[in-house]
């Protein structure tokens, strides 16, 4: 942003915690003057702990009988997966929350340097892409990781340290990250962006999912970039080890009004957990979702994930899946990706400079 | 405007500690674009290209064509914007960076509009009502 924070920015940033849904809905008529979007129908906060004696939500049911997950979802969050290492409690105070919304608000607000290459970008706020104006539900946790009871990733065992030293020695050989498109992130190429799932973590943008429900199956489908995951319900027997996937191979069940989902069958170049040098998951790794609809708009999201190749315990996170509006604009991400050419000729100009700067020297 | 004049002390510090708002990013603009090529053209909108991974503002800027990335039109989609929000013809200003491979064609770092305001296509931005 170029922009200074104002105090009429810092109201809105009051107001905007007391939204679980935010600005999703607001239709703009002009190109800049629509006027900032919170509005104060304050939900109850889906993270807070649990009131004793509360009634339970029964869900919805599809025509043949099932909880209803189907439609948007958004599971934009300002929760981290890890809890921060100056906080030691489960709950923030909604006072806390407040500030941690306020600050991140903060973030997105400030002015890059110019001249900088963190200034050598659009501004995500011009384009709606700061969770400012995301459909969030407001969430009082400190970190989605509810165990370990720290709230942190368990240690890595000592394979997951050889495995990133192999990648990285091979990704050497293969020369540097621009020489050629395969050596690029795969998110850039768009074939997948880390953390597409299974389990579903927040994208950082476009952080939508459509879920649809069949007799028989579940589909859902990721905002960013394209995956859409078909989960058969039908008691298949589990898929051959050898059948690998970026997005695993899933099973699903009903466990009373949840929705159980077991993935394994990745290959392993899916990063499941980031952070922590960010190396990533086994093609060892399972995964087990557990969608409960809690209210009408509001899914419960629970993961846990056992990948003893990278990680000594398994571990288990909450988020949850907010109602938002629809359709998805399909991402349709390969066919106008002219930054990867453009990325690709950047490096061979920056490349001809040098060459002619060492040249010239002589 | 407060065109690069209004930094303070603490939010260069955060920016110089790369953790501002660009943190996150499909692909990495500062291999594709210039840092030592700013930027400022004034033009007219030919065309928006609402395309992912990133959009595309087509631009006539002193008889030539040029091409601007901006960023992915999907959130604006779901907020009621189309591609006529923007009106064909509209002057905007742009502040960006330079490709660095020598074609037409630059990052939009910041898109204003004739009037001095700030290009808001979702509407809701923080900092929208500031000039």
């Amino acid at each position: 942003m170029r922009f200074r924070i104002s105090a009429g920015a810092l109201v809105v940033v009051a107001m905007m915690w007391l939204t679980a849904k935010t600005t999703a809905d607001q239709q703009t008529g002009g190109a800049s003057a629509a006027k900032p979007a919170a509005t104060t129908t304050a939900k109850p906060a889906a993270a807070a702990p649990a009131k004793p004696g509360a009634k339970p939500y029964r869900a919805p049911r599809t025509p043949d009988g099932q909880p209803d997950l189907g439609g948007f979802w958004s599971n934009a969050t300002y929760t981290p997966l890890e809890r921060a290492q100056n906080i030691n409690k489960e709950y923030y105070t909604e006072e806390e929350f407040k500030k941690v919304v306020a600050d991140a608000r903060n973030r997105d607000e400030e002015q890059t340097t110019p001249g900088t290459t963190a200034d050598v970008h659009y501004d995500f706020t011009q384009f709606g892409l700061d969770k400012s104006q995301h459909t969030i539900a407001q969430n009082l946790r400190t970190s989605q990781i509810v165990d370990p009871p720290d709230g942190r990733l368990p240690p890595q065992v000592p394979a997951a340290a050889a495995r990133a030293q192999a990648a990285a020695a091979e990704r050497k050989q293969q020369g540097g990250q621009y020489d050629k498109v395969q050596n690029m992130p795969t998110g850039s190429r768009c074939i997948i962006m880390g953390g597409a799932g299974p389990p579903l973590r927040d994208a950082g943008y476009n952080s939508t999912y459509h879920i649809v429900q069949g007799q028989g199956a579940v589909m859902v489908l990721t905002e960013m970039i394209h995956d859409a995951r078909i989960i058969p319900l039908d008691n298949r027997p589990a898929p051959a080890a050898g059948l690998k996937q970026w997005v695993g191979m899933s099973r699903g069940r009903w466990e009373g009004d949840t929705l159980v989902v077991e993935t394994t069958n990745f290959n392993g170049r899916n990063p499941i957990g980031g952070g922590r040098g960010g190396a990533p998951s086994s093609d060892q790794a399972k995964v087990t979702e557990r969608f409960t609809r809690i209210s009408d708009d509001q899914i419960e999201y629970k993961f846990t994930v056992e990948d003893p190749q990278t990680w000594t315990r398994p571990w288990t996170a909450v988020n949850y899946l907010q109602k938002t509006n629809g359709p998805i604009f399909e991402f349709a991400c390969h066919e106008s990706n002219i930054g990867v050419s453009g990325i690709l000729g950047g490096a061979r100009a920056d490349e001809k400079r040098a060459a002619e700067a060492k040249s010239g020297s002589k | 405007m407060t065109r690069r004049t209004a930094l303070i002390a603490a939010v260069v510090g955060i920016a110089l500690l790369g953790v501002g708002s660009v943190a996150w990013a499909h692909h990495a603009f500062a291999a594709e674009f210039d840092v030592n090529k700013p930027v400022k053209f004034e033009g007219k909108l030919v065309k928006w290209d609402m395309v992912n991974p990133h959009s595309w503002f087509h631009m006539d800027i002193k008889g030539e064509r040029w091409m601007i990335e901006g960023g992915s039109p999907n959130q604006l989609i779901r907020q009621g914007v189309t591609k006529n929000t923007i009106k064909i013809g509209t002057t905007l200003i742009v502040e960006g960076y330079l490709a660095k491979d020598g074609t037409m064609k630059a990052v939009g770092r910041n898109f204003i509009l004739a009037d001095g305001s700030r290009l808001f296509l979702g509407g809701s931005a923080p900092g929208q009502q500031l000039k």
